[in-house]
C-alpha cells in the first residue's frame, strides 16, 4: 500500500543500551510495537484498500515474529506496561495483532518461501513447539540445514493444549504447515529421542554439528502434600490437567463427556483455569481449588490471568482460593472427594513452600477430579543424557542457555523453565544466536547482554478510552468456538491511534518507512543565539530538550535519544538557535516562497 | 481588483491529510502546498515571512485535537495562531488570511477545496496592503 521510498528499510538498530517503549521492554522478544501501532493507525478506512498495508505490516513483523499472528490470540504480555495504563487502560495491543492475523493467517498459505540458501552446518532441533521452531527459523534463516525432531506427529508442541476457543486450531496449523515451508525447515515426526537408536551421539554420528534441546514438559506434575505424594491419583475419575487438554485437542472426547459431573479442578494457574473452562463446556459443574489467594496483587494471589479469572466467574465456576489437597478419597475404587486444609502461605523467602492450618479443613465432593499444578520435564532423558549435575539439576548456562556437560548442546523452553509461549520463543532465539557463534567461532558472550531504559508517558492533556473488548455472553459460549470477538477494522485504526508513541524515534521509523520523512533529523543548538529561556523544553513533549550550564551562561540542549524530530523545539525558540540538521522540509519551504513574487 | 488570484500557501500535516493520496500528483494539482510532518513544526516566523515574501493567505491543516502524533503540536500552533491574528491585525492584516483547521482526511480530498474556499474569502479582501 505504502510507497516505500526507503524500501522499508528503516529496520531498527540493535544498540548495546536502548531506550524502548515499555511495551517493547516487557514483551521478551522485543517486538517493533510502537512502529506497527503507527501503521495500522495509518490504514485507509476501506477493506479492500487496507488489504496491502496489512500484508506489509504482517510482513514486518512475520520477519521477526513468525508466530505474531498467535501472539494476537494468547499474549498480551506487552499490554501490562503499556504507559497508557495509568491514563485509562492499555494499548489493546494483543487485539490488534489479532486482526492483524484475521487478514493475514490466510496470507500464509500464498506467502512466498524466503530466499535463504541453507548450506551451511546441520543443526537438530529436539522438540517442535514454540522454542524449538523459534530455533529452527531463525538458524535456517541464517543458512543452516536445520531438522526437527519431534515426538508426536504434530509440529507446536503445548501450543495444541491451548483451548480452542482461545486459539482456534486452523489458525494454528495454518500458521505451523506455513512455517517450516517458508523458512525450510525439515521435520522429523515421531522421532523421539532415546528410542530407536536416536541419541546425541547418534546425532553427532550423523553429522549434526549442534543440538537444542527443547523437548518442554511433557510429563504433569503429581499431586504432594509437604513432601509426601497424595495418594488416590490413580483412583478412576482421577486425571491430570495436562492429559485431559491432550486428548482434548485430538478430539478424543466426546462433546457432553462432563454431562451432570461434578468436576473438581486443582490448580490456580493459566493451564487449570483452560482444564475447567474447558470441563466447563463439556458439560460439567466444575469447582477450582487453588492454593493462592484471590487477591492477585498479593505475592500469594493467583497466578491465572485476570481476564482467565474474570471468564471463569463468568462462566459459572466456583472458584475456591486458599485451600490445598492433603488427602483424594474414593470409594469403590472411584474419586469421591477430598480433604482440603487452608493454606496460610504459598511463598516464602524460601520460594514456593506452601503452609497450611490443618485445623481448618473442608471436604469438597465430586465425580471428577482434575490435577493441574504444573509440569515436568523427561529427566530420565536428561540423565541417560548426561545433561544434568550431580544434584540432579540441568546444567546449562543460563544467559547463552548452552550445556556445561556437553559444549554441542543447547537447552532451553519450557523444559529448562516453564513460561510463556514468548519466553519459550525467545530461548529459541537465544539458541540460535548460540549455537551460530558456536559454530563459527565467536565469542559466546561478547554484546549480547542489552539494557534497555523505557520511556515515560510524553506530556498530552487529552486521552482515550480503550475500545471495548467483547466477549460473547456466558450463556451463548458453552463451546469451543471464539469466545472473544475481534476488532474490526475502524475499531483497529481509532485503538491504534490511542498510542502515544511514547518510544523513541529511533527504535520505530515508521515514519521513514513509508515516506513521511526521510530521516531523523538532528537538533543543533547554536549556542551563541541560544539565551537559556527554556521555551524549548516546555515546548518538548519528550523531555528531550533541557538546559545545561556551559562555563558562565545557560544554554539548551538535545537529548537525541530521546528526541522526535518534530521541530516544535525549533518552532518555539525565540532566537533561531535551534535547527534540524539537513531537513529538506524547510527547503521546499523556500522553493514555495521564491515562486510566490 | 478583477483579476486578482490570491496566493495562498497552505501546511498540512502529514499525519492526517492526503497520507493515502498520491504526494507527487497533489503537489501539481494545489499551488504553494508544503505537507510537513507536524502543524506543530510550522513556525510564527514562516506565517510571517509568507506574508513578507508575496502570499496573501496562509492555511494550516492540523491532526483533530486530541490527536498530535506528537501530543500537542496542533494544539501549540492554534495557540500560535490565535497570537499571530492579533500582531497581523496590527499591521493591517487581516486575521482572515491565516486560518488554522484541526481535522483528518486521509485522502487529502478537502486540500483543494479548502485552499479554494479561503482563496475566495481573501479575493474579497484583496491583496494585503503594504504598510
Amino acid at each position: 500500500m505504502w510507497k516505500t521510498t526507503s524500501d522499508w528499510g528503516a529496520h531498527v538498530e540493535d544498540a548495546i543500551k536502548q531506550m524502548l517503549p515499555p511495551c517493547q521492554i516487557k514483551c521478551p522478544i522485543n517486538e517493533d510495537i510502537q512502529r506497527t501501532n503507527v501503521l495500522i493507525s495509518l490504514l485507509p478506512e476501506n477493506a479492500e484498500a487496507a488489504k496491502d498495508g496489512i500484508i506489509q505490516i504482517g510482513d514486518y513483523l512475520y520477519e521477526k515474529n513468525p508466530f505474531f499472528n498467535i501472539c494476537g490470540y494468547i499474549c498480551g504480555l506487552c499490554e501490562l506496561e503499556c504507559n497508557y495504563k495509568t491514563q485509562g487502560g492499555a494499548i489493546r495491543r494483543r487485539l490488534l495483532k489479532r486482526f492483524l492475523s484475521d487478514h493475514y493467517t490466510d496470507y500464509l498459505n500464498q506467502k512466498e518461501k524466503m530466499g535463504n540458501i541453507r548450506d551451511r552446518e546441520k543443526v537438530a532441533i529436539m522438540g517442535g513447539g514454540p522454542g524449538g521452531l523459534m530455533c529452527a527459523y531463525i538458524l535456517s534463516q541464517r543458512g543452516y540445514q536445520t531438522t526437527i525432531f519431534e515426538a508426536s506427529n504434530r509440529l507446536g508442541g503445548a501450543l495444541w493444549l491451548i483451548p480452542e476457543y482461545r486459539l482456534p486450531k486452523d489458525v494454528l496449523q495454518t500458521t505451523l504447515d506455513n512455517l517450516v515451508r517458508i523458512v525450510g525447515i525439515d521435520v522429523r515426526f515421531d522421532a523421539r529421542i532415546g528410542e530407536n537408536g536416536l541419541t546425541l551421539a547418534q546425532l553427532k554420528d550423523d553429522g549434526y554439528k549442534a543440538v537444542f534441546i527443547a523437548k518442554g514438559t511433557p510429563y504433569p506434575r503429581v499431586l504432594t502434600f509437604g513432601t509426601e505424594k497424595v495418594e488416590g491419583q490413580d483412583l478412576s475419575g482421577v486425571m491430570y490437567g495436562l492429559d485431559f487438554l491432550y486428548e482434548v485437542s485430538h478430539g478424543n472426547i466426546e462433546a457432553d463427556y462432563f454431562n451432570n459431573k461434578r468436576v473438581v479442578v486443582i490448580g490456580g494457574g493459566n493451564v487449570a483455569f483452560d482444564a475447567a473452562r474447558t470441563a466447563r463446556r463439556l458439560g460439567g459443574e466444575v469447582t477450582i481449588v487453588a492454593l493462592e489467594r484471590e487477591d492477585k496483587s498479593h505475592q500469594d494471589g493467583l497466578p491465572a490471568d485476570e481476564q482467565e479469572i474474570r471468564a471463569a466467574w463468568e462462566e459459572g465456576l466456583k472458584i475456591i482460593c486458599s485451600r490445598g489437597v492433603q488427602k483424594i478419597m474414593g470409594e469403590g475404587g472411584k474419586f469421591r472427594k477430598i480433604e482440603c486444609p487452608r493454606c496460610t502461605g504459598v511463598f516464602d523467602e524460601s520460594g514456593f513452600n506452601p503452609q497450611f492450618d490443618c485445623d481448618d479443613c473442608v471436604e469438597i465432593e465430586g465425580d471428577i477430579l482434575i490435577i493441574t499444578i504444573g509440569q515436568a520435564a523427561d529427566r530420565v532423558f536428561l540423565q541417560r543424557e548426561g545433561l544434568l549435575d550431580e544434584r540432579g539439576r540441568l546444567a546449562v548456562d543460563p544467559f547463552t542457555l548452552q550445556s556445561l556437560q556437553n559444549s554441542n548442546v543447547f537447552i532451553g523452553g519450557d523444559v529448562r523453565r516453564v513460561g510463556f509461549m514468548v519466553e519459550a520463543m525467545k530461548e529459541g532465539i537465544e539458541a540460535a544466536d548460540s549455537i551460530h557463534r558456536h559454530l563459527r567461532g565467536l565469542h559466546m558472550r561478547w554484546g549480547r547482554k542489552r539494557d534497555y531504559e523505557p520511556m515515560g508517558l510524553p506530556d498530552r492533556t487529552s486521552y482515550k478510552q480503550p475500545t471495548d473488548v467483547v466477549w460473547i455472553p456466558p450463556e451463548k459460549r458453552m463451546h469451543f468456538q471464539l469466545f472473544e470477538r475481534g476488532l474490526t477494522l475502524k475499531e483497529a485504526i481509532e485503538e491504534a491511534k490511542r498510542c502515544l508513541t511514547c518510544g523513541p524515534c529511533l527504535s520505530c521509523k515508521a515514519c521513514i518507512s513509508i515516506g513521511f520523512e526521510k530521516s531523523l533529523y538532528a537538533v543543533e543548538v547554536d549556542e551563541e543565539r541560544c539565551s537559556g529561556c527554556g521555551a524549548c523544553v516546555y515546548a518538548c513533549n519528550y523531555d528531550a530538550a533541557r538546559l545545561i550550564q556551559r562555563d558562565d551562561k545557560l544554554v539548551s540542549e538535545t537529548d537525541m535519544f530521546r528526541c522526535k524530530s518534530c521541530g516544535m523545539c525549533v518552532a518555539a525558540c525565540p532566537s533561531e538557535a535551534r535547527t534540524l540538521v539537513d531537513d529538506s522540509t524547510y527547503d521546499r519551504i523556500e522553493t514555495t516562497y521564491s515562486s510566490l513574487s | 481588483m478583477s483579476g486578482f488570484e490570491p496566493k495562498v500557501v497552505c501546511f498540512s500535516c502529514k499525519f492526517s491529510w492526503g497520507y493515502l493520496a498520491d504526494e507527487a500528483s497533489f503537489s501539481s494539482k494545489i499551488k504553494n502546498w508544503i505537507p510537513i510532518i507536524c502543524s506543530g513544526k510550522v513556525d510564527a516566523k514562516h506565517v510571517v515571512e509568507a506574508f513578507n515574501r508575496g502570499a496573501d493567505g496562509v492555511l494550516i491543516l492540523g491532526c483533530p485535537e486530541g490527536e498530535c502524533h506528537y501530543q500537542d503540536g496542533n494544539y501549540e500552533t492554534k495557540k500560535r495562531v490565535r497570537l499571530l491574528h492579533k500582531v497581523l491585525d496590527s499591521y493591517g492584516i487581516e486575521p482572515e488570511r491565516v486560518r488554522i483547521e484541526l481535522s483528518l482526511d486521509p485522502e487529502g480530498k478537502r486540500i483543494p477545496e479548502l485552499v479554494k474556499s479561503m482563496s475566495a474569502t481573501i479575493k474579497k479582501l484583496g491583496p494585503v496592503r503594504q504598510t
